[in-house]
């Protein structure tokens, strides 16, 4: 009995250790996104929560990168966009109508990537805050118009339309391209989670804490900043090739600035420093009245609601938890655990008397 | 040309030697690691056993029905237990009985025979449980002849066995501590015959070409030449020239407003003055024209700084605080950090048992996990101390150290700043404006005022200095 007792000692440490590494939440929620694709096969799930997961997994990967900028960096950008759709168009002007094969369209919307960062990052060097902000919006309307004039490229009013996306001469299945986004949204927390946890970030928390003090210990403004927007760009880009994957058609004037200020309130409804917030407050925004809100027969009524429902759950959020929607569940987590312990002692105290 | 390609040459050699010192000390830090962590196991593996062999003593000695010292503390605490459970009980019979008092109404007399047949059953309970424990531990005793003998022959034997088992794992934790120490000692001297194959080259270059010390003594590491400094017509460094000596403590001192910051963020180069040089002896050959260095390649030089009003990272906890300030020491590169790469653990390892050590010194150890947000003044104020410690630095400069504490505070920063001068063997230079920490710490002053030196010596020379008092209090 002893030894049975000591060996499950180990295997539960064993166990804790597995349960503890920093990966094992997101591969875990990797799983149960896969096995809801399992489910729809079987029929229990319905296609628009399919959809609803999907929008949430493509835009939690904009809004990861979007938080390393803000919530790490203090750079506020609303060109995000711009990007999204900049990805979205070259996945489907190089793949989709020219036919080159994967790695060069990887390979061009990378350089891209790195292009748009570098020249946004330049200008942020100049300038802060609010005005940095109105910069970028005009740069992400920029490149708005530009997708609407240039149709060659975009298909311009039209929208470019996207055939089945091809891997190695084969056609892929919807089924497959939500595999794909599964895993590249996992793999994306998992980078984000280590940028975080590395010197990379705490340099982009030191600069936006004090400069003065990020400079005199030997942390380049210059290299992080803009390293900070070339992250955020490259997150962007993917997102955008994810979502003409997936979508397979995508309209120029859809990527406008009320896109990048739904990315922006989704980021910091959530709570800007943390993956989970960032992923509940991407589902709260774009995910909700696909995968809640239209199965309660009061808003299947009033369709108009849905969007005043979201606009008043992120005011209330943002006025009474500025931590975000993340920081709403902690302390309700703690409330409830103080709750159970002053239960126990009133119980204690009624089974027991009290202490002398 | 040839001279061009010679510097060239000089500089690269420079970098390279710089960079194998770094991975120097990386890999003798991290040896100590491995080697510490070798030790732990061994002492874990080494409880192990110890408890294995316990545990099968005690079974050889309850199976010959001999009462240990061992078997006699299990005894007692499962009686404790008992008793434990006895206690509670009791307590609860009467929470019971004063229930039933209040909405039963019964006599006192009718209640008190409750409680003593409750009472008299719970004793009774207690009596048993602990009978039967002592009675359990007989009756596993299933070899009644030869007991006693047996029981000694088998713990010889167990005791042989013991000793043999602790002694494989001795050895075997043994053989890994030497594999890892020859390694590591191997990669070391190899790095060491390059550092002096580099440095042998540099002497041979550098038998050419003039001195470039710009005429700086050896005793000298800084020397600020005719600084100056202007914000439009306003002149807050003039002229400004003086030399600070290796290992000193020097202060700054002068009214407000005179400028001593403002030379500070010069030589930091959050300024950049329009004329005047400023020389920094970066190792014993080397001496280096900080004009030509931008903001934040200053610490790699070996300089580093506090500030005024404390700027630290509020949103990180304190260690990774320190961990930031050693930002310029971490060699892995961007990729490394996106997979988090072996070499970058294993850099974060030694990192942190520096930065425990650093903040161990300064006493800072209870605060390590929580952000530093709330804390109080005099301890934020040795977080940015602590912070300054963790990349080796030549020379630190103390913006107002003493700004904001209290006497006895104040009175531990001079011995800490003395420690730090002894232990880190550095150089300090501070500005202060507090008199008697000045005084009592600094080996040389320099006194300021309008941006003009007014005087420069020793404490004493500096007190009874005219001029000083003037500028001070006021010309009379």
């Amino acid at each position: 009995m002893r030894k049975l007792t000591n060996f499950m000692k180990q295997q539960s440490k064993q166990f804790a250790s597995v349960v503890k590494h920093p990966y094992f939440g997101f591969i875990l929620f990797g799983l149960i996104l896969l096995f809801t694709l399992y489910l729809r096969g079987m029929g229990l799930v319905t296609i628009s929560i399919i959809n609803a997961i999907v929008m949430t997994m493509i835009y939690s990967i904009i809004a990861l990168g979007f938080s390393l900028l803000l919530g790490y960096g203090g750079l506020a950008s609303l060109g995000t966009a711009g990007f999204v759709g900049l990805g979205s168009f070259i996945m489907g002007y190089f793949s989709g109508v020219l036919d080159y094969p994967l790695i060069y369209t990887l390979g061009i919307s990378f350089v891209a990537a790195i292009v748009v960062g570098l020249v946004v990052g330049f200008i942020s060097l100049r300038i802060e805050g609010m005005y940095l902000a109105i910069i970028t919006l005009g740069l992400g309307e920029i490149l708005r118009a530009f997708f609407i004039s240039y149709d060659k490229f975009t298909g311009g009013y039209s929208g470019r339309q996207f055939r089945d996306f091809t891997l190695f001469g084969n056609a892929v299945s919807t089924e497959a391209v939500y595999i794909i986004i599964t895993v590249l949204f996992v793999l994306a927390m998992i980078a984000t989670l280590n940028i975080i946890k590395s010197p990379t970030g705490r340099a982009l928390l030191a600069m936006k804490n004090s400069d003065s003090a990020a400079q005199s210990m030997g942390i380049s403004l210059l290299k992080y900043r803009l390293l900070a927007f070339v992250i955020s760009t490259v997150f962007a880009i993917l997102a955008g090739m994810l979502y003409i994957m997936y979508i397979k058609f995508s309209y120029a004037p859809d990527w406008n600035l009320s896109f990048s200020l739904n990315i922006l309130a989704a980021v910091i409804v959530g709570g800007a420093q943390s993956i989970a917030g960032i992923i509940l407050g991407v589902f709260t925004i774009f995910g909700l009245n696909l995968a809640v809100l239209n199965y309660i027969p009061f808003f299947q009524n009033n369709s108009a609601l849905m969007v005043i429902f979201n606009g008043v759950l992120i005011i209330v959020v943002v006025m009474f938890y500025p931590g975000g929607l993340i920081r709403l569940l902690q302390t309700l987590k703690y409330k409830i655990i103080f709750a159970f312990r002053k239960l126990k002692m009133k119980w204690k105290v009624y089974k027991y008397g009290k202490d002398d | 040309m040839a001279k061009m390609i010679d510097r060239l040459v000089l500089k690269y050699r420079i970098l390279r030697i710089e960079k194998l010192q770094a991975k120097q000390e990386f890999l003798g830090n991290y040896r100590d690691i491995q080697v510490s962590r070798q030790n732990n196991k061994l002492l874990l593996a080494n409880s192990r056993i110890e408890e294995a062999h316990q545990e099968k003593l005690r079974d050889f000695a309850l199976r010959a029905g001999i009462m240990t010292k061992y078997i006699e503390q299990e005894i007692n605490t499962l009686i404790l237990k008992a008793e434990t459970k006895y206690y509670w009980k009791k307590r609860a019979l009467n929470q019971i009985m004063i229930r039933k008092a209040k909405t039963n109404k019964l006599d006192e007399s009718q209640l008190e025979i409750i409680r003593n047949k409750k009472q008299i059953f719970l004793d009774d309970m207690l009596a048993l449980q602990k009978q039967k424990i002592t009675a359990s531990f007989k009756e596993k005793a299933k070899d009644p002849e030869q007991p006693v003998a047996l029981y000694e022959n088998n713990s010889l034997l167990l005791d042989t066995f013991y000793e043999k088992k602790t002694q494989l794992v001795k050895d075997k934790y043994a053989t890994k501590i030497s594999k890892i120490e020859t390694t590591k000692n191997h990669q070391l001297e190899r790095i060491a015959k390059n550092i002096k194959t580099h440095k042998d080259l540099i002497a041979k270059l550098t038998k050419d070409m003039p001195k470039s010390d710009n005429g700086l003594p050896e005793d000298v590491i800084l020397r600020l030449d005719k600084l100056t400094m202007r914000f439009g017509g306003l002149v807050a460094v003039d002229n400004l020239t003086f030399d600070v000596k290796k290992g000193e403590i020097f202060g700054l001192i002068g009214p407000n407003g005179a400028g001593k910051t403002t030379v500070f963020n010069c030589i930091t180069k959050f300024y950049n003055p329009p004329s005047g040089c400023m020389y920094f002896r970066k190792n014993p050959v080397e001496v280096i024209l900080l004009n030509e260095y931008p903001v934040h390649t200053i610490v790699k030089q070996g300089i580093v700084r506090t500030f005024q009003n404390v700027e630290l990272i509020w949103e990180l906890s304190v260690m990774d605080n320190l961990l930031v300030a050693a930002h310029s020491l971490f060699q892995t590169g961007f990729f490394g950090q996106l997979i988090h790469s072996r070499k970058l653990r294993q850099e974060e390892a030694v990192l942190r048992t520096k930065a425990t050590g650093i903040l161990a010194m300064l006493g800072l150890l209870p605060y390590q996990f929580g952000i530093p947000f709330g804390l109080p003044y005099g301890i934020l104020k040795k977080i940015e101390l602590a912070r300054t410690l963790m990349v080796n630095p030549k020379m630190i400069i103390l913006d107002e150290p003493a700004a904001g504490l209290n006497e006895s505070e104040t009175v531990e920063l001079a011995k800490i700043i003395r420690k730090i001068r002894k232990e880190y063997n550095t150089t300090i230079f501070l500005v202060e404006h507090d008199m008697g920490l000045v005084m009592d710490v600094c080996d040389t002053i320099c006194a300021i005022s309008f941006g003009k030196q007014i005087a420069i010596g020793s404490p004493k020379e500096i007190q009874n200095n005219k001029i000083v008092r003037d500028a001070y209090l006021g010309e009379e």
